[in-house]
């Protein structure tokens, strides 16, 4: 570095000062107004029922989509990086979609499609099937919005690591699943477990596109975020932010586990 | 177990990687493919291997058709030019590969694997070495470990893609020599892609010059260097200079010099090129007789156990090189600037338009 001390210092400081305004000053009063009815409140606001309802659901929205959207980013990166196809170049631009995409507008596809006024509604209708309002629709939403973050995270990292090993694992008369798990999973695996903790991180704390397909109805189909939200308009400001902590603490603890496996990336490449 | 090639072609989109190549490789045989990128010698390395599918033509491993055989099934070794070890694997680790993904039936047990894997080791001398993984390795260990993960399946045809290319210059020196006792004494029948001429001359029993898609030549080292085929190889192996001249009703006049050249009889008469390599470029001081050509002595190099010359042609400014033995360049005194009078000898004469 040659910059002079005075530089770097101001530099440094302009970065600390904004991460703390936008950052830390916010997160530290979700805690305060949290706690400002005292630790009873605090206890009551996050084991009140519907609040459990809306952690649970958060729970199996995650436990859904982030395994799905690990299987598929994983397929469509094992595709895109060690074969040649027709349709590679659309594969990887459809892949990106959810990221270009309003989350409003994901969550509206899915009322368009599926709503009681939509293309296929009056047939799942009929069939007494709810997407639109329940839980599956809030599922298909998250997936859609996570759908980017495992083969975005995998594409570049096997882009680079090539097909040789593969290949060589190929001439060495391993048959196709034993060259995926004794090969290709082994190199990719912390790459793979990042994007997980980013998919994860997004599907229980995805707002826009579930609030469009959810219905709010309280203890049914709230996530946490939107839980929040309803606490929030009704003026009940430490409940809201009880919850609301539970998302933040959520986001330190991605944030603990993406630097552990960042630091194991690089000691692993 | 030999491999033959019939008529292959390959085509990547409007390339033309092999264009009707067909060899066959007694079994046994150590044999180079050597040529200058984009010649087209490791597509044809990777089809043995089933790494690559060819447009027509067939493959036949001893006699039987091998074409529709999955590279699974191909019971062949190959050696990657950048290693391809598993990373995430130990030395150990690697060479087992092979063994331990077999199908229960016929994998060895588990005593059997090591003692095979350890005596592999120990083959490419790398006993202490047997806990590391690739990253701590040198690039010449790791070509090492490459190969013994390549043999620890006991392959009928071992497949080398520019085994040395990555290497350190003494280091490749080091290991083809290594390379070439080991195939003394397993005697699998091995291909290896090269473009270093030093390498396939010096290693391999025959090479097989491979030019834009096609094989130019093949041959025993001595024979594709002392008798090349055609201008390309003549080129490509080796230092050469050209002297331009005429055929005309089966003799050549290059320069002051006329060659008689039977074989070209029957053709119409021509600009023809004639290929001297700089050790059959006789210089001597004075004109002894009119065959000579009169040139200045640009740049001497004397350093070393031959002479290195660049002469200047003074009818036609063209450069000659000249390689003589240091004696005869102590003898002669030459000096920078002097003029000298040069006599080709050996000269292989190609009519012009043979050239591509």
């Amino acid at each position: 570095m040659t910059e002079p001390a005075l530089v770097r210092w101001f530099l440094t400081g302009v970065a600390l000062i904004f991460l703390g305004l936008f950052l830390l000053v916010p997160l530290a009063a979700v805690f305060a107004q949290a706690l400002e009815k005292g630790a009873g409140a605090y206890i009551a606001a996050i084991t009140e029922p519907d609040a459990l309802a809306a952690v649970r659901l958060t729970l199996v929205t995650a436990a859904i989509s982030v395994p799905l959207n690990l299987v598929f980013g994983v397929a469509a990166a094992w595709a895109i990086t060690k074969f040649d196809f027709i349709g590679k170049n659309l594969l990887i631009t459809l892949i990106d979609i959810p990221f270009s995409v309003s989350p409003v507008i994901s969550g509206l596809i899915y009322v368009l499609l599926f709503g009681l006024q939509g293309w296929l509604g009056p047939w799942l209708d009929l069939h007494n099937i709810k997407i639109i309002f329940a839980v599956p629709g809030i599922v298909l939403a998250t997936i859609f919005v996570t759908f980017p973050f495992v083969a975005r995270e995998l594409i570049p990292l096997m882009q680079a690591q090539g097909k040789d090993e593969e290949e060589a694992a190929l001439v060495l008369g391993a048959n196709g699943l034993q060259t995926f798990f004794r090969v290709t999973l082994p190199n990719i695996k912390w790459g793979l477990i990042y994007g997980v903790i980013l998919c994860n991180a997004r599907a229980m704390g995805e707002f826009g596109a579930v609030s469009v397909v959810s219905g709010h109805i309280r203890g049914m189909t709230n996530t946490i975020p939107l839980h929040v939200e309803i606490l929030y308009n009704e003026y009940n400001y430490a409940a809201a932010f009880a919850v609301a902590s539970l998302l933040a603490l959520l986001a330190l603890v991605t944030l603990v586990a993406k630097s552990i496996v960042e630091w194991r990336l690089k000691v692993s490449s | 177990m030999s491999i033959e090639i019939r008529s292959v072609s390959k085509k990547f989109a409007d390339f033309n990687a092999l264009m009707d190549v067909s060899l066959t490789v007694p079994s046994g045989e150590l044999v180079a493919l050597l040529g200058p990128s984009g010649s087209g010698k490791t597509t044809l390395l990777r089809i043995i291997a089933g790494l690559e599918s060819l447009d027509q033509g067939a493959i036949l491993f001893n006699g039987e058709e091998a074409t529709s055989r999955h590279v699974r099934e191909r019971q062949v070794g190959f050696v990657f030019q950048h290693y391809a070890l598993f990373r995430h694997m130990t030395v150990f680790d690697n060479v087992a590969f092979g063994l331990n993904v077999r199908p229960r039936k016929t994998r060895p047990s588990k005593e059997e694997i090591r003692d095979r894997v350890h005596g592999l080791i120990k083959l490419i001398q790398l006993e202490n070495f047997a806990d590391r993984y690739p990253a701590q390795l040198s690039g010449g260990q790791r070509q090492r470990v490459a190969l013994a993960r390549a043999l620890a399946v006991e392959p009928q045809v071992l497949l080398l893609d520019e085994p040395f290319g990555a290497l350190d210059a003494k280091v490749r020196v080091e290991l083809r020599r290594w390379l070439r006792r080991l195939h003394d004494e397993i005697h699998v029948t091995s291909v290896f892609v090269t473009h270093d001429q030093d390498e396939a001359l010096e290693v391999a029993d025959r090479v097989v010059v491979m030019n834009e898609g096609r094989i130019e030549q093949v041959g025993t080292p001595e024979e594709v260097y002392d008798r090349p085929a055609n201008p390309f190889v003549y080129n490509f192996l080796g230092n050469v200079n050209l002297f331009h001249g005429r055929v005309d009703k089966g003799e050549a006049r290059i320069g002051g010099i006329s060659i008689d050249l039977p074989e070209f009889e029957e053709a119409a008469a021509g600009p023809a090129v004639a290929y001297v390599r700089p050790y059959d470029i006789e210089i001597n001081r004075s004109r002894s007789s009119q065959e000579e050509i009169e040139a200045r002595i640009r740049f001497i190099q004397g350093a070393g156990a031959v002479a290195r010359l660049e002469l200047e042609r003074l009818d036609t400014l063209e450069l000659i090189e000249a390689v003589m033995t240091r004696e005869r360049y102590r003898e002669l005194g030459l000096q920078e600037g002097e003029k000298v009078f040069v006599r080709p000898r050996n000269m292989r004469v190609f009519l012009e338009d043979y050239n591509i």
